[in-house]
């Protein structure tokens, strides 16, 4: 099974690390592996550390942290070759990185799958950055890279600041997501795409301390009308983050994975996947409830 | 038996300003005891004549400011770019001029492979001569279906591999990423560049150059190339310094063979620089006769052929995006302060202009806010800075290593795609950097381009590009300067000019032995004086190996 790899981007500063410490100090259940440029700031001492060994640390709870070293490629090889490989990567990305190019390495790599680029921005600066003389057109490149963006420091914004900026954002990359957050805290649901079975009738709300979320599950009794079903993702309100499911159609044969992060979606032929057939989808709280979406895709 | 041993030679250009000619020099202990004339130099006490060199004329040994040791590496592989040049085993190998006669090479080569399995690798291929034709699948389809081909570019941005390459790497016309080349039917042509697709490729074959350049058979190819070319003292000017890597070099360089003068640049964001600083202490010590840790070695951008050097504006004459910072400004302004305030230097790769003013305006504040003297901090390449910054240059004491051989290699396009005809007549600016006084040297950037110091000060002297155009006549330098530049003014840049750069009493005895004298021939001809090989810490080493 190949290993879903997510890149995290965004201009030195925007919060990269803290979102990562704060992921790797939850319980997700999840063993995951972050390649990050160095270990720097990250807080992975304490009760958190299991053991550590030059370029790696492996956690307590089954989570591993490495460094990029000369070679990012390689770095990634030799942990989906490990004989337990994780179950998920993040990639860390440098602050001037364009993060296209690393997520292009899950592209071509059988034993890796490319999840999401999520790229953070400074709410209080990136308009700043942006306009900057040498390093503007930078913030923009990865800014365009992103799937999902996560707006941080929203907090420190009053409403019409932040109103101003997610405008501005809008109209600057008008294809991606925006998540607004606080000390970068991302609900890891949203950050990996790890979909929670919900109950039926509304969305389910989560309030955990990384934030709100909502999520809906629709089981799928029948097989769907692909060129309904496709219109219907493309008109998908921006507070649906990321939807991931197992589904059939009736134009064509077999089971087919279905994947959607931010405004790109893709799907792919599923081999030998066991249980019923079934969407899940993520977003901001004010995303559409269960009918709603049911209404909209057709089913 | 006397430990002096006095070379006459037909003439010594000394690049001491003592005497700037001179026809014996006396050497004891590996060092240079007297030069002058022979009255001059046999006050020492006894002594014997070696005449070896009576015939040749003696410079310095010449000093390569910024180039790789990858250059001794790649030699394993074979050699397919369109001009000729000399391996390490002194042949010439020739210059292929057309990709057809490119692709009759790899077959002749495959058909000699004893194997089936070995991957062929082949490397200094430049499809810019080739009139706008690419390689593709077809050109080495010839070559074999079934064995790994990879085809590495002189620019180091691209590659071309074989079909079998692409199915390993699992390259198909159903990935959409940058860096595939694609022909009109959407197929792969084989044609990679960017960092997944290649190392996706590389990876497949299982090719690590990294690794392979800091192997002993590198070094000593190194050593051969340096002596063809009167090398003496070579930079390795980007390394992450692996602990096992230091200890060969150390090893190595105590080997009297060890043919060559190394300074290893430490690659400054490798690590944190709190731990780069303590790891240049703990470099430092390990320093001997041959081998130097004291710089460090900074990225800013990319290169200015493959688009990814950072412009000021107005950017690239084609209209291309601008290019990448591998440093973000203000971690360029973080890490040259650290390294500044304690007390190494820093040489630091700036392609664009963009790249060059961020890092002066980096190093004017680390400046303010630690003053030092003579830090000779150095802008690597700086191929695009202009007289303002010059200027700035010179008040902050900053030197330059032009990257002069660009002018021929790459002088064609940056006049027609990169720079455009204005700005190209700035390139690699030396006569600015000697008007305005900045401290400079000029470089090869081996193996971006041969190692040849003395091709190199041909570049600067002439300024002409591959199709011949002179380029910006107004840069062109004297012989003298150049000469200068590839001796003194290199062995300046590194802090050795104290001890090498100049046949002058006390430094260390050496050579470059040309069969010609470059101060007498047409400037023209710079590039074809032979070089008979060179003569370290007073030992000889044959370029043809006939000691």
């Amino acid at each position: 099974m190949a290993v879903p790899l997510t890149v995290i981007g965004g201009f030195l500063g925007a919060g990269k690390t803290t979102l990562l410490n704060n992921l790797l100090a939850q319980r997700t259940g999840l063993r995951f592996a972050v390649v990050v440029n160095d270990f720097g700031d990250l807080a992975v001492d304490g009760d958190l550390l299991a053991d550590h060994e030059g370029e790696t640390v492996e956690l307590a709870n089954g989570c591993i942290c490495c460094t990029m070293g000369d070679d990012l490629f390689l770095t990634l090889m030799k942990l989906v070759r490990q004989e337990d490989p994780p179950e998920h990567i993040l990639v860390e990305a440098s602050g001037v990185a364009d993060p296209q190019p690393i997520t292009n390495i899950a592209v071509l790599h059988n034993d890796l799958t490319p999840d999401a680029v999520i790229v953070l921005a400074d709410a209080e600066l990136i308009e700043e950055r942006a306009d900057d003389q040498y390093v503007g057109d930078t913030v923009l490149r990865q800014l365009a890279a992103a799937d999902l963006i996560v707006l941080n420091k929203c907090d420190l914004l009053d409403d019409y600041d932040r109103n101003e900026v997610i405008q501005w954002l809008a109209k600057q990359v008008p294809e991606a997501a925006i998540i607004q957050a606080r000390q970068a805290q991302v609900p890891t649901e949203l950050l990996l795409g790890t979909g929670k079975r919900a109950s039926a009738g509304g969305p389910d709300h989560h309030h955990g301390h990384e934030g709100a979320f909502s999520s809906v599950s629709l089981l799928l009794r029948e097989p769907m009308d692909e060129v309904r079903f496709m219109e219907a993702i493309a008109t998908l309100p921006k507070s649906v983050l990321r939807s991931k499911g197992i589904v059939r159609f009736r134009q064509k044969s077999g089971r087919w994975i279905f994947q959607l992060v931010g405004r790109r979606h893709e799907l792919t032929q599923a081999m030998d996947l066991e249980g019923e057939d079934r969407l899940v989808f993520l977003g901001t709280p004010d995303m559409p409830g269960e009918t709603e979406l049911r209404n909209l895709i057709g089913i | 038996m006397s430990d002096i041993t006095i070379f006459p030679a037909s003439k010594i250009i000394t690049m001491n300003s003592y005497q700037a000619v001179a026809t014996h020099v006396a050497v004891r202990d590996g060092r240079i005891l007297g030069v002058g004339s022979l009255d001059d130099v046999t006050g020492w006490g006894d002594y014997v004549i070696n005449d070896r060199f009576a015939d040749k004329v003696l410079m310095p040994g010449f000093v390569e400011g910024h180039c790789h040791l990858w250059q001794g590496s790649i030699w394993r592989y074979h050699y397919l770019g369109y001009h000729p040049r000399v391996g390490p085993d002194g042949k010439v190998y020739e210059g292929l001029e057309s990709i057809d006669a490119v692709s009759e090479k790899l077959v002749k080569i495959e058909a000699a492979m004893p194997d089936d399995d070995t991957p062929l690798v082949a490397w200094g291929f430049d499809p810019i001569y080739f009139g706008g034709r690419r390689m593709d699948l077809r050109d080495l389809d010839k070559v074999s279906t079934t064995r790994h081909v990879v085809v590495l570019h002189s620019n180091g941005h691209l590659l071309n591999v074989s079909r079998s390459v692409l199915a390993a790497a699992n390259i198909t016309s159903a990935i959409n990423i940058d860096g595939i080349a694609k022909d009109v039917y959407g197929e792969p042509t084989g044609e990679l560049q960017e960092t997944a697709a290649k190392s996706m490729a590389l990876n497949a074959i299982g090719l690590d150059y990294n690794t392979e350049a800091s192997e002993k058979l590198s070094l000593e190819n190194f050593g051969r190339l340096a002596c063809q070319t009167g090398v003496t003292t070579a930079t390795d000017l980007h390394n992450g310094l692996s602990e096992e890597f230091v200890r060969n070099l150390v090893t190595w360089t105590n080997d009297d063979d060890f043919r060559f003068r190394i300074a290893p640049a430490f690659a400054g964001i490798s690590v944190p620089t709190d731990q780069g600083v303590a790891r240049m202490a703990e470099l430092v010590k390990l320093n001997n006769d041959k081998l130097r840790f004291g710089l460090v070695k900074l990225m800013t951008d990319g290169s200015i052929q493959g688009m990814t050097g950072r412009l000021r504006w107005p950017g690239y004459y084609n209209g291309a995006p601008n290019g990448i910072w591998n440093m973000s400004p203000d971690q360029i302004y973080t890490t040259v302060q650290a390294y500044h305030d304690a007390g190494y230097q820093v040489h630091i790769h700036t392609n664009g202009d963009e790249a060059s003013e961020v890092t002066i305006n980096a190093i004017e504040a680390a400046l303010a806010k630690t003053p030092r003297r003579d830090h000779r901090h150095t802008l690597q390449h700086c191929q695009m800075a202009d007289e303002s910054q010059y200027r700035r240059m010179a008040a902050l004491g900053i030197g330059v290593n032009v990257f002069s051989n660009h002018i021929y290699f790459w002088g064609d396009e940056h006049r027609t795609q990169t720079m455009g005809p204005d700005r190209a007549r700035r390139a690699n600016a030396a006569a600015t950097a000697i008007r305005l006084g900045v401290p400079f040297a000029i470089h090869s950037d081996a193996p971006v381009t041969p190692l040849g110091p003395l091709f190199t000060a041909w570049c600067a002297v002439n300024r002409l590009t591959a199709s011949g155009y002179l380029l910006g006549p107004n840069e062109r330098i004297t012989v003298a300067d150049a000469l200068s530049a590839i001796t003194l003014g290199a062995a300046y840049s590194l802090k050795m000019d104290q001890e090498i750069g100049s046949i002058e009493v006390g430094k260390r005895a050496d050579f470059a032995v040309l069969e010609d004298d470059p101060t007498a021939i047409a400037p023209v001809d710079l590039k074809d004086i032979p070089v008979w090989g060179t003569v370290l810490g007073g030992r000889i080493f044959s370029a043809r190996d006939e000691d």
